[in-house]
């Protein structure tokens, strides 16, 4: 059906990339829940600086994405068949950051909307387009093809970067579309970044004076 | 309580601004670009992805939207609105009838811009085509909304309802023509690559049966048989009868 060979095998270490990706992005929907039932001022009120706090948000958001979803990518390992372990352990590392930058992006953008609803909102849209708009379900090569300016926004996309390290990552050239991981891995690292500088700076800024109600 | 229930949906206006960009994300981005991946045979066969998927997607978005109903009366049946609700100067039946068509005329609602999308890409039916079409897909939202107030009523959170939400969506639509031919789906049972039971599932599957239609008015094909229109009829009526009896039954409950 699929004009690409083994497909299912490419499509299966997308999927676990997507679902540590929307995994990632519930810690926002806890900012709501705890704002609604007053456990933001127990928070405030913990001997931890904001800076420790939105880290920690992002890194316990970031870990527990890769809880739920670490049984998803062992069977993804097990379907694709084999791994490189070195490429791997480097793979691993960079979801690590990869699920904490969605982490701290969903904490940054729940600060910033105030509104669970227009969240709920907002990340139902960003999902649709950053997923579908990266290699997770397909080769780059086919969304140039599509659309130019799809191939390009798929270039510069994190769940690309993802996606592509997790299958160099398993080391079967079958179903690597990447030849250098470099570039990739430094997109992880400047999303992680980025993100983590952006969520401790906003939610400083938000939480002071109630401005997180 | 149409009324009610459709007053109820516009306050959700950006929630469901947000549902159609989704579904046309589906179809300008993954559609396209699947357009392209796919076996030149398979392709020259069902006249390109995008054709094929577009009135999968009228029927994607009308599940999702028909399907609301059950959210809405899993949330006043924890916070007890019904009580409101049996105050109001009408029968038991009536009020559960009401919410069945509601939420199905809200699910024709919100279908009708990807329909509509569907018939400028697709080109158009001929008048009984297109009144047939909607009176299928008016059936399928009342089988839909009937069958998530179903599942509101038996489920006492709203996490046990959106987990058995998540388990009915992908069992009938992986195992249905909405992503994919029919045909595919048979040949992979023939080669015993899937289940015959879901391939069975897939064929007597309402979802199939209304892609399916689309697609034969407006593509030509696949085949379609007014036989098949059946099992529409009878999903609308079992699910209309249990979310009745079942939304009766719970709003009368101490």
């Amino acid at each position: 059906m699929i004009n690409i060979p083994y497909y299912f095998q490419y499509y299966v270490a997308g999927l676990s990339v997507m679902s540590l990706y929307s995994a990632a992005i519930f810690i926002g929907f806890d900012i709501y829940e705890e704002a609604e039932h007053g456990v933001f001022e127990y928070l405030l009120s913990l001997p931890v600086s904001r800076k420790q706090l939105v880290l920690g948000r992002s890194i316990g958001g970031g870990l527990r994405s890769f809880i739920y979803v670490g049984p998803l990518i062992a069977i993804s390992l097990y379907v694709i068949g084999a791994i490189n372990p070195f490429s791997f352990l480097v793979t691993l590392f960079a979801l690590f950051l990869f699920s904490f930058g969605v982490s701290g992006m969903s904490i940054t953008i729940a600060v910033l909307i105030k509104s669970s609803d227009r969240f709920d909102i907002f990340m139902g849209v960003l999902d649709a387009l950053i997923v579908r708009l990266s290699t997770a379900m397909y080769p780059l090569a086919y969304v140039q093809q599509a659309n130019p300016l799809y191939g390009w926004i798929a270039s510069f996309n994190p769940v690309t970067f993802a996606a592509d390290l997790f299958r160099w990552g398993t080391g079967i050239e079958k179903i690597m579309t990447l030849q250098n991981p470099l570039l990739p891995f430094l997109g992880v690292v400047a999303f992680f970044g980025l993100f983590t500088l952006f969520g401790v700076t906003i939610y400083e800024r938000m939480i002071e004076g109630g401005g997180w109600q | 309580m149409v009324e009610h229930d459709f007053r109820n949906f516009f306050r959700y206006k950006w929630w469901l601004v947000g549902l159609i960009s989704m579904n046309l994300a589906d179809l300008f981005i993954m559609a396209i670009v699947y357009n392209i991946i796919l076996e030149p045979s398979l392709s020259q066969q069902i006249g390109g992805y995008f054709k094929f998927f577009a009135p999968g997607l009228a029927v994607t978005g009308l599940f999702a939207s028909a399907f609301m109903i059950g959210r809405e009366i899993n949330m006043e049946r924890r916070r007890e609105v019904h009580h409101y609700m049996l105050s109001l100067p009408m029968t038991r039946i009536e009020l559960a009838v009401g919410r069945v068509l509601s939420g199905g005329l809200r699910g024709m609602v919100y279908m009708s811009p990807l329909l509509a999308t569907c018939f400028i890409f697709l080109g158009l039916p001929n008048v009984w085509q297109f009144l047939l079409i909607l009176a299928v897909l008016f059936l399928l939202a009342i089988g839909i909304s009937g069958l998530s107030i179903t599942i509101a009523v038996s489920t006492s959170s709203l996490e046990k309802f959106i987990t058995a939400r998540g388990l009915v969506y992908y069992t009938l639509f992986f195992c249905s023509s909405v992503f994919y031919p029919l045909s595919l789906i048979e040949e992979l049972g023939r080669d015993g690559k899937f289940p015959a039971i879901l391939v069975t599932l897939a064929e007597v599957n309402p979802l199939s049966t209304a892609s399916d239609m689309i697609r034969n008015f407006l593509l030509g094909y696949p085949p379609f048989s007014f036989v098949s229109l059946i099992g529409v009829v009878a999903f609308s009526v079992l699910f209309t009868f249990a979310a009745a009896f079942g939304y009766m039954k719970i709003i009368e409950r101490q």
